[in-house]
C-alpha cells in the first residue's frame, strides 16, 4: 500500500495533478450551485473535456468535480432554501434559518469546514479500508436494504416540531407520490392517468424545489414588506467562536464515520447519509428543540455526512467496479471512456490511478476550503438583493433547474403545483421534510421489499432473518420510541 | 359538525385516500407475483385514512404562532395569485418565445409588480441574468434551453 500511495501522491502533487484537481473542484462547485445540476450532470458535462487527456489526470479532475458539486449544492440550500440535489435537503433545515437570521456567512463557513472534515476523514478511511469494506457492501441484500431504509424513515418523527401525526400524514403522501409511474417489477403503470410524462414518475427536484423554494417564494411575496426581516441581507461574521467549534466537534467526528459507512453501501449514498446524520444528532442532542431553527449541530451533521458519503461511494467503485449510485455509475462511464476498468485488479494493475484519485481527494478538500472560505462574503451577497428582485430570480432559478433535467414544461407545471402544496403545508403546519424523505426512500424501500418477497416466495420472515436486519430494526425502534418516552416524561414533569 | 380546522383537513385527506384506494383497486393484478403493484398503494391508502381519522379526533389546539401564520390579508392573497399567474404564463410562453425573452419579461414585470422601483437596475438585471444563464447553459454546459424566436 505504501509504495502505491507514494505513487498516487506523485500523481496528485504533480503540476498537472494540482491543476486538474483545481479545475475539477471549481467546475464542480459552480455547477453544483445551480439547481438541477448535481454531481451527475457535473460529471457528465465534464466527460467530453477528458477525451484525449491522460487517464490519471482526467480521473483526478472528475473526482474533484464530484465532491465539488456536492459541496456547491449546499450553497443554494443555505442561501435560497433551494436544495438542488437530494443530498443537501437536510442542510437547508438549519442552514436556511441561520441565513434568515443574518448568519449566512457563519452558516456557509460551518458548511465548508464540516464538508472539509467529513471529506478528509473519509478519504483516510477510504485509503485504509477500501477493499475490506467493499466485501461488506456487496453482502447487503434487499432485506438489509429494506431494514436500512426503515431506519431512515424513523427520521420522520424527528423532522417535525409539532404533531407527529401530521408528520406521518405528509410522509404517507410523499410515499404515495413515489408510487407514480411504471412499476419496476411488473411494468404496470400506476396513477399516471394515461399521461406519458408521468410514466417515469416525478423527479425529486420537482418536489424539492416546489416544496422548499417555491413555497419560500410564496412566503417571501407575503412578507416582502415586513421590516422585521430586513436584516436578512446581513451575512454576519464568518468567524467561528470556540463555542461554535465545540458544538461542531461532535457531529463532525461522528458523522465522518457514519457518513462514510453509509456512502459505501450501494444505493444509500449522500442523501440517506445526510438524513441519518441529521436525525442521529438530533436524537442525542441535549437541546433537540433547537434543530430546524438554525442549530449549528443540525447544519454541521448533514454537511459532514454527505461529503463523507461521497468518498465512501468510491469504495465499491474502485475496489469492485460496482457503482452504488447514479453519480458513481456516470463516474464508471468516465472510467470506461478513458480505458480504465475499475475493480479488484485496478489497485495492482494501475496503482497510479487508484492511489492518484485517493491522494487527489486530500488536495481537493483543501482546495475546496481555501477557495470557498474567502468567497463566502461574495456568494452570500445574494441575500442583499432587493426582495422583489430576489423573488423573481429564485423563481427563474428553480424553473430552469427543473427544465434542464427534463426539457419538459409539464414538469414545470408540476413544480408549480408542488409549490402551492408546499405553501399550503406551511400554512397548516404540516412539515415538508418528512414528505421528501418518504418520497426519496419510498421507491427504494418498495423495491427492496418486493425483491425480498420474490426471493423468499412471499415469506415475510425473510425480512428479519439475519443479524444485520434485526440490528437495524432494533436501532429503528429505539430511535422512534426513546424520544416519545422522553417527551412523555418531560410533559409529565411539566 | 366540522368544528376545527383539523377536522376539515382530515375530511379532505380521507377523500384523497379514498380516490387513491379506488385507483389502487383498479390496478392490473398478476397471479404469480408475490407482492403485486397494488400492495403498497393499498397499504398507503388505508394508512392515510387511519392517520386522517386520528387527525379528526386530535384535540390539541393550534398555537398562537400557528394561527398567526395563517392570517394572510386578502390583498396579499391576490398578489400571490398574480405572481402564480405570471409563473404560469412564463411556463406557457417558455417554449414559444424562448427562454431569454420570457425570462426578461418575467423578471422585469414580476419585480416591478412586487414593488421594485429602480427601473434601470431592474431592466439591466432582467436582460443580463437570462442572457448569462442562456449562454452558460447552451454553450458552456451543452444543455439546450428553448431558443424560441431568437436567432441564437
Amino acid at each position: 500500500m505504501g509504495a502505491g500511495l507514494m505513487e498516487g501522491f506523485q500523481v496528485a502533487f504533480s503540476w498537472q495533478g494540482i491543476l486538474f484537481v483545481l479545475i475539477g473542484v471549481v467546475a464542480g462547485t459552480l455547477i453544483g450551485m445551480m439547481p438541477g445540476l448535481g454531481p451527475i450532470s457535473a460529471i457528465a458535462i465534464m466527460i467530453p473535456i477528458t477525451y484525449g487527456m491522460d487517464p490519471s489526470s482526467a480521473l483526478v479532475m472528475m473526482a474533484g468535480v464530484y465532491y465539488g458539486a456536492v459541496f456547491g449544492g449546499s450553497t443554494s440550500s443555505i442561501l435560497l432554501n433551494a436544495p438542488g440535489i437530494s443530498g443537501t435537503v437536510a442542510t437547508s433545515f438549519d442552514g436556511y434559518p441561520m441565513a434568515q437570521r443574518g448568519e449566512a456567512g457563519k452558516a456557509l463557513a460551518i458548511a465548508a469546514i464540516s464538508s472539509f472534515v467529513g471529506g478528509t476523514v473519509s478519504v483516510v478511511l477510504l485509503m485504509l479500508f477500501a477493499p475490506a469494506l467493499a466485501q461488506v457492501a456487496v453482502s447487503f441484500g434487499p432485506a438489509q436494504y429494506f431494514a436500512l431504509m426503515f431506519l431512515g424513515l424513523t427520521a420522520i418523527s424527528s423532522l417535525s416540531d409539532g404533531s407527529t401525526n401530521k408528520a406521518l400524514i405528509t410522509a404517507t403522501m410523499g410515499f404515495m407520490v413515489a408510487t407514480i409511474g411504471i412499476d419496476g417489477q411488473t411494468g404496470t403503470t400506476r396513477f399516471t392517468f394515461g399521461n406519458a410524462n408521468l410514466l417515469e414518475g416525478i423527479d425529486f427536484l420537482v418536489i424539492a424545489l416546489g416544496l422548499f423554494a417555491l413555497a419560500e417564494i410564496c412566503h417571501l411575496v407575503i412578507k416582502r414588506k415586513d421590516t422585521s426581516l430586513q436584516n436578512q441581507g446581513d451575512i454576519g461574521s464568518l468567524k467561528l467562536t470556540k463555542q461554535d467549534f465545540k458544538e461542531m466537534r461532535g457531529p463532525m467526528t461522528r458523522q465522518s464515520f457514519l457518513g462514510f459507512i453509509l456512502g459505501v453501501l450501494p444505493g444509500a449514498g449522500a442523501t440517506i447519509a445526510s438524513f441519518i446524520g441529521y436525525i442521529s444528532e438530533k436524537r442525542i442532542a441535549k437541546r433537540p428543540e433547537e434543530f430546524g431553527k438554525g442549530s449549528i449541530k443540525g447544519l454541521s451533521a448533514p454537511e459532514t455526512a454527505n461529503n463523507a458519503a461521497t468518498s465512501g461511494a468510491f469504495v465499491p467503485l474502485l475496489s469492485l467496479g460496482i457503482p452504488g449510485s447514479g453519480t458513481t455509475a456516470v463516474m464508471l462511464g468516465a472510467f470506461l471512456v478513458l480505458g480504465i476498468q475499475p475493480g479488484p485488479l485496478l489497485m495492482a494493475d494501475r496503482p497510479e490511478v487508484f492511489w492518484g484519485i485517493i491522494a487527489s481527494m486530500y488536495i481537493g478538500n483543501i482546495f475546496l476550503l481555501i477557495l470557498n472560505l474567502p468567497l463566502i462574503p461574495y456568494i452570500a451577497k445574494i441575500l442583499k438583493i432587493a426582495r422583489p428582485m430576489l423573488i423573481s430570480l429564485v423563481a427563474i432559478f428553480s424553473l430552469i433547474g427543473v427544465y434542464a433535467i427534463s426539457f419538459s414544461t409539464f414538469d414545470l407545471y408540476l413544480l408549480l403545483i408542488f409549490g402551492v402544496l408546499g405553501y399550503l403545508m406551511r400554512l397548516f403546519s404540516f412539515p415538508a421534510a418528512p414528505f421528501i424523505l418518504a418520497f426519496i426512500l419510498g421507491g427504494m424501500m418498495e423495491q427492496s421489499f418486493r425483491q425480498t418477497m420474490t426471493a423468499s416466495g412471499g415469506d415475510m420472515m425473510a425480512l428479519i432473518s439475519d443479524p444485520v436486519s434485526i440490528s437495524l430494526y432494533i436501532v429503528s425502534l429505539l430511535s422512534f420510541a426513546v424520544p416519545l418516552i422522553r417527551n412523555r416524561k418531560s410533559a409529565r414533569q411539566v | 359538525m366540522l368544528k376545527t380546522l383539523n377536522q376539515k383537513i382530515s375530511i379532505v385527506l380521507i377523500l384523497l385516500a379514498a380516490g387513491y384506494l379506488y385507483m389502487s383497486y383498479n390496478l392490473k393484478e398478476y397471479s404469480y407475483v408475490p407482492v403485486d403493484s397494488d400492495f403498497l398503494p393499498k397499504v398507503l391508502g388505508y394508512l392515510l385514512i387511519v392517520l386522517a381519522v386520528f387527525l379528526f379526533f386530535d384535540k390539541s389546539s393550534e398555537t398562537e404562532e400557528e394561527k398567526e401564520k395563517r392570517q394572510v390579508p386578502r390583498s396579499e392573497i391576490l398578489v400571490l395569485l398574480a405572481v402564480g399567474g405570471m409563473i404560469f404564463l412564463y411556463i406557457f410562453l417558455l417554449e414559444i418565445i424562448g427562454f431569454v425573452l420570457s425570462s426578461v419579461l418575467f423578471v422585469f414585470c414580476c419585480s416591478l409588480f412586487l414593488g421594485y422601483r429602480k427601473h434601470k437596475i431592474n431592466a439591466m438585471v432582467a436582460v443580463i441574468f437570462p442572457l448569462v444563464m442562456y449562454l452558460s447553459f447552451n454553450y458552456l454546459l451543452q444543455i439546450s434551453l428553448p431558443q424560441g424566436i431568437l436567432p441564437f
